[in-house]
């Protein structure tokens, strides 16, 4: 990856250097280093945890939780926490914390940052490891009935489970007792129309005001991991990531995997087909700011009304441009290790006539939905100062996307950690400072206008490109065998924000563990943050200017 | 696990009843009957041109059960705005309580975890209620099939009338399969159903296993279940 | 709809008997069905009464089955850039036969612990107290049931009756849902049925009387003549002020957009609706629909002239105010967005109330002045 790495050799001198001055600020607690690709690893006792992710977040400024991955071998669990810092992500590093096989405990991270609640209890619904100190370790993505940790290397798929259907379970019963005045629990989901999918929120109410939500995922949990770790890298995986954000994002999710594979199995993508990657990439953020900008119309407004109408028309010429690049509406495939899997559809020009048709079109259509949407008082009423996400509070959280930008946090891959062809165009990171709905609107508006400037410099870049160089794939080999242990973490700015794949492999053709970090899944813990103490459709409007997609937070 | 189990499993199709599941089964099917022709026994020409108008009716209009699982559930916001617009079919009305409408689109994968739900949402709905299953995973479980948490089908938990393949399916076919529902519904055609082993129980009845024992204590008698078995489906 | 007849007529004759102390009973329709059959005393009362509310329940009837399944739908579908339905016969308007007869013959559904008898009668008195509100209401060309001196204090009881329905519907329905839509209507009702009725009060004020064909006579004497043009005294024209305050307030209690609040799905998913199925359905949506009708049909006897209009008779043109009123609150739920409870509430006392007063005064002030 030539091109994202510029003087390879300065860079890792550099990082070389931080990563032994990071070492020398924890270093009573690291035993030994287990660097992964693009990260020092220090493996540290289970005890000292909090210690050591506290100290790095301190005088390390890794402040941002990227993702926890827990993982058995043969001879033990590990949790691997992935941390980067939010002014500049690729200062990175990854605190490794083995645990013995018949003991499977370690210190829990929530206290030091908030986000590392669900992330633990992921892990310890999947893999089995325990979090002491966890302040509420509860299956997430699975029955709370459900027997054995199926990403542990025991689990018995053909054992046969329970899964009970509770009605008005009500989890903080013990608590009101005491309350003053009367609160009612209310089940918001797991089919309701404001949930976007399948998100059972469990609220409890004052009246019309929100007190308590918590959400309860993982109703779409399609264990995408485990089928990612049974497929092989040259091309089983990639149509999967199509599927986690399946809001249009196809190409972005792609990019992620594809990201993490060729760094790993040092594969280069040739620049042609880098510029046809990031046009079509941005032309899937389009399709997929449309749909959220529409939701959320639906949510405020409250019915399939004409604005939600209009961003699906947009969306289907941005499906059909799609559709003519790939050969399919939604579910695109169309990436390949090192590359894409053809040139752009004959005759070229029809193409890049119909491109810059749709982009002429664009800022009329978003003229009018600024007319329509936030120029609207009553939607300014509504929006305005509902919802507060601050920024600190967004970081704990390891919000990441839209969703950070609305709050000011200056944060995105594209810019700060670039790939693909971005670091040689001309854009512009949106942020507002509003911290609320509206300015989540706004940002994914303003966004659209960035992605309309990107897909403009690429269709420029490919109309001059001279006929001999369009090579689009670089030469791969058939399967894909990468050294034993081999770790890496690598993330793409997709939609909803951060999308990182955390890879090991096992020197055989499939991954030894495949994680994925969700935008969508932390972006979504902040819910409760947002919405405690506002009135019911605040929380509607609040989940929809989060804009998540089920399937990537369950997976 | 026992060897046995699996037949545990799928044994019994006795012991859990609902009404439309056994009259499907069993071919007495009355969905599109109207009492009248109970009572009658016979067919009189005027009850033949009731029914025909009454299979005409629900063939003409439908309100839909406004339902989004996964993927698919994009494709079908396609189809019911601008452009595919399912209205036309009189089909376009998303009704966001199941208590008024008469056709659900499952649209996405299943899991266990949802199953009950929605088992429970279709038992919300009232007769005559009709099934689209749209996209390979309420075929199969599509690409998902393998997954440890994936119910293989829509199926398994309740019945489909008609099956809409693909991966997602495009609107157009979507709406092809909408049109081909109302088209059998107006001939008064319905469909055969499979035995699905997915109900939803007590759990004081379920037979004695190891699983059930080692859950007695967090679940209550009288509390619903639905057994999940990824080994046993079909 | 037999029923409904029923009450109707009940209603009538007690309105009549009611007036008839000071005055004798005027029955417009009655009257004159009762002078075609060539009855008269009590039996042409009873059967003009009876014949002329069938009359009026099934226009009425008629026009929101074909508002309620066919012209929502079109009209919705030109807003959004669609067609919707057309294949069902002739631009699609045989889906009104269909839509109806299936909802009537779908399973009716009892949910386990609602609260019998209300939750049965809920359906019924939110349609029916909007098919009474007709009872009185001016349609022109002669058809208007009963016209008893009190009829715009009789349209707004009737009509405010529905928030008891939807209230018991709420409260009946045993669904957190329900409950929640039903509060909300009462919070809206509270707040905005004093508005309304206090607009309506400065009408009255003009006008002098609370008799509705009154109002309507006062509305057709001219404002001034421009150019030979005669602008008629319409209290739209007169005071646009109070009939703005009026169009809002009439949202609200009709619960359409931007306050359709006790219903709003994506909150509460379809809020006192939500357990409802079948024929109860079908009473609740229709009752919905003959509200916002008479919603119109109030708006434009009060103040849009009534019947007044030229060339066509009478009839034609209330007919036409009344579909112009829906088309309205149609386009306000595909362009507004819904407010929020406490916004929607502070709209209500600290807006509509304050505006209403001062309407009220200034138009006490006016008139006494002028007059
Ligand atoms: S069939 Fe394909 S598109 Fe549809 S839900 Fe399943 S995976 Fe998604």
């Amino acid at each position: 990856m030539s091109l994202e790495e510029p003087g390879p050799d300065a860079d890792a001198a550099a990082v070389a250097r931080a990563a032994d001055e990071m070492e020398a600020l924890v270093g009573e607690h690291v035993r030994s280093r287990d660097d992964h690709l693009n990260a020092p690893g220090y493996v540290v006792r289970p005890d000292a945890v909090q210690d050591v992710l506290g100290t790095l977040r301190e005088e390390a400024n890794l402040d941002h939780l990227s993702c926890v991955t827990a993982q058995e071998y043969e001879d033990r669990y590990e949790s691997i926490y992935h941390l980067k810092s939010y002014d500049d992500p690729t200062h990175e590093a990854s605190v490794v914390v083995p645990t013995p096989k018949d003991d499977p405990r370690s210190e829990s991270a929530a206290p030091v940052f908030r986000t590392a609640d669900w992330h633990e209890r992921e892990a310890y619904d999947l893999v089995g490891v325990e979090y002491e100190d966890h302040p509420d370790l509860r299956r997430i993505l699975l029955p709370e009935t459900w027997q054995g940790h199926p990403l542990s290397l025991d689990y018995d798929q053909e054992r046969p489970q329970i899964v009970p259907l509770r009605e008005h379970a009500n989890p903080l019963e013990d608590d009101q007792e005491g309350d003053e005045g009367e609160t009612m629990y209310l089940n918001i989901g797991p089919h309701h129309p404001a949930t976007h999918g399948v998100l059972h929120l469990k609220t409890t109410l004052d009246g019309e005001q929100v007190i308590d939500v918590d959400p309860d995922i993982g109703y779409l949990h399609r264990c995408e991991e485990q089928l990612c770790q049974k497929s092989t890298y040259r091309y089983q995986i990639m149509p999967y990531p199509d599927r986690w954000d399946y809001i249009s994002a196809g190409l972005l999710n792609e990019w992620a995997y594809a990201r993490a594979i060729e760094d790993m199995a040092d594969i280069e993508v040739p620049e042609y087909a880098q510029v046809i990657r990031t046009m079509g990439a941005e032309l899937c953020r389009i399709a997929a700011h449309m749909l959220a900008v529409g939701t959320f119309a639906l949510d405020v407004y409250g019915d399939f009304t004409a604005i939600f109408m209009y961003a699906v028309r947009d969306r289907e010429k941005v499906q059909n441009i799609l559709e003519d690049l790939t050969g399919q509406r939604l579910m695109f495939n169309y990436f390949r290790l090192g590359g894409v899997v053809w040139d752009l559809p004959d005759p070229r020009e029809e193409f890049f006539e119909s491109i810059r048709d749709f982009l002429d079109h664009l800022p009329g259509s978003l003229e009018e939905y600024h007319d329509l949407i936030s120029a609207n008082e009553i939607l300014q009423v509504r929006t305005v100062d509902t919802g507060v996400l601050p920024p600190e509070v967004a970081k704990s959280y390891g919000a990441t996307g839209p969703v950070a930008r609305g709050s000011g946090v200056d944060y995105d891959l594209r810019r700060d950690d670039p790939y693909g062809y971005y670091d040689e165009l001309d854009w512009d990171v949106v942020t507002e400072d509003g911290m609320d709905n509206y300015s989540r609107l706004l940002v994914r508006l303003r966004e659209v206008e960035e992605s309309a400037k990107i897909i403009e410099q690429c269709v420029d870049l490919l109309e001059d490109w001279p006929t001999d160089d369009r090579t689009i794939q670089s030469n791969v080999p058939r399967t894909i065998r990468p050294d034993d242990d081999t770790e890496v973490y690598r993330a793409v700015e997709a939609a909803k924000g951060e999308l990182g794949i955390y890879m090991r492999s096992d020197g055989t053709e499939q991954p030894a563990r495949f994680k994925i970090r969700s935008p969508c899944f932390s972006n979504l813990q902040t819910l409760p943050e947002m919405s405690n103490g506002e009135y019911i459709p605040d929380l509607v409007a609040s989940l929809g200017s989060l804009d998540i997609v089920l399937g990537e937070v369950d997976r | 696990m026992s060897d046995s189990a699996p037949d545990r499993f799928r044994s019994d199709p006795t012991q859990v009843e609902t009404d439309t599941r056994d009259a499907r089964i069993s071919g007495t099917d009355d969905r599109f009957n109207s009492k009248l022709r109970q009572a009658f026994g016979a067919s009189p020409f005027i009850l033949t041109k009731f029914d025909q108008f009454m299979n005409w009716v629900r063939g003409s209009s439908m309100f839909m059960l406004q339902f989004g699982i996964a993927c698919c559930s994009i494709e079908m916001m396609h189809t019911y705005a601008v452009k595919h617009d399912l209205d036309r079919f009189g089909a376009g009305v998303p009704r966001a309580s199941p208590r008024q409408a008469d056709v659900i689109i499952v649209p996405g994968t299943i899991v266990s975890k949802f199953a009950p739900r929605m088992k429970r949402v279709y038992d919300q709905m009232p007769e005559p209620k009709f099934v689209v299953g749209m996209g390979s995973c309420t075929i199969s479980g599509g690409p998902f099939q393998e997954g440890y948490n994936v119910v293989k089908g829509a199926e398994e938990v309740i019945p489909v009338d008609i099956h809409v393949p693909g991966c997602p399916p495009r609107p157009e076919a979507l709406i092809y399969g909408v049109a081909k529902l109302q088209e059998r519904i107006a001939t008064g055609e319905s469909s055969p159903v499979v035995v699905k082993p997915y109900e939803l129980e007590e759990f004081g009845d379920l037979d004695r296993d190891e699983v059930v024992d080692q859950l007695a204590e967090e679940i209550d008698e009288d509390d619903l279940v639905m057994r999940y078995n990824w080994a046993d489906s079909p | 709809m037999t029923g409904g007849d029923v009450v109707l007529q009940t209603t009538n004759a007690t309105n009549a008997t009611g007036a008839g102390v000071s005055r004798p009973p005027s029955a417009p329709l009655a009257d004159s069905i009762a002078g075609m059959l060539g009855l008269d005393g009590v039996v042409g009362a009873v059967v003009g009464g009876l014949i002329g509310a069938f009359l009026i329940a099934n226009v009425m009837l008629t026009t929101t089955a074909i508002a309620g399944p066919w012209a929502k739908r079109k009209i919705t579908a030109s807003f959004t850039d669609r067609i919707a339905v057309n294949r069902v016969g002739p631009f699609g308007l045989l889906i009104i036969v269909a839509d109806s007869v299936r909802l009537l013959s779908k399973e009716l559904i009892v949910p386990d612990g609602v609260d019998r008898p209300a939750w049965d009668l809920a359906p019924i008195v939110i349609t029916f107290s909007a098919l009474i509100g007709f009872a009185v209401i001016p349609f022109g060309s002669g058809l208007q049931l009963a016209d008893p001196e009190t009829g715009v204090v009789f349209v707004f009881a009737a009509a405010s009756i529905a928030s008891v329905g939807v209230v018991m519907a709420g409260y009946a329905s045993n669904n957190k849902y329900s409950l929640l839509g039903g509060l909300r209507a009462i919070a809206s009702n509270i707040a905005y049925e004093i508005p309304l009725i206090v607009t309506a009060a400065s009408v009255v004020i003009f006008a002098g009387t609370l008799q509705m064909s009154e109002i309507v006579a006062v509305q057709r004497q001219p404002l001034v003549t421009v150019a030979g043009v005669t602008i008629p005294q319409w209290f739209a024209i007169v005071n646009p002020f109070a009939f703005a305050l009026f169009t809002l307030a009439n949202l609200a209690e009709i619960g359409r957009n931007p306050f359709d609040l006790p219903e709003a799905p994506t909150e509460i998913v379809a809020g006192f609706q939500t357990e409802y199925s079948s024929v109860y359905f079908v009473l609740l949506y229709l009752g919905e629909f003959i509200h916002i009708f008479l919603g119109g049909a109030i708006a434009a006897t009060l103040f849009l002239g009534g019947p007044a209009g030229p060339v066509l008779p009478g009839f034609v043109w209330f007919y036409v105010k009344m579909w112009a009123f829906f088309l309205f609150t149609q386009w306000a739920r595909s362009a507004v967005p819904r407010l929020r409870i406490d916004q929607f509430l502070d709209a209500g006392w600290k807006g509509m109330l304050v505006l209403s007063f001062a309407n009220l005064a200034l138009t006490a002030i006016l008139v006494g002045v002028i007059v």
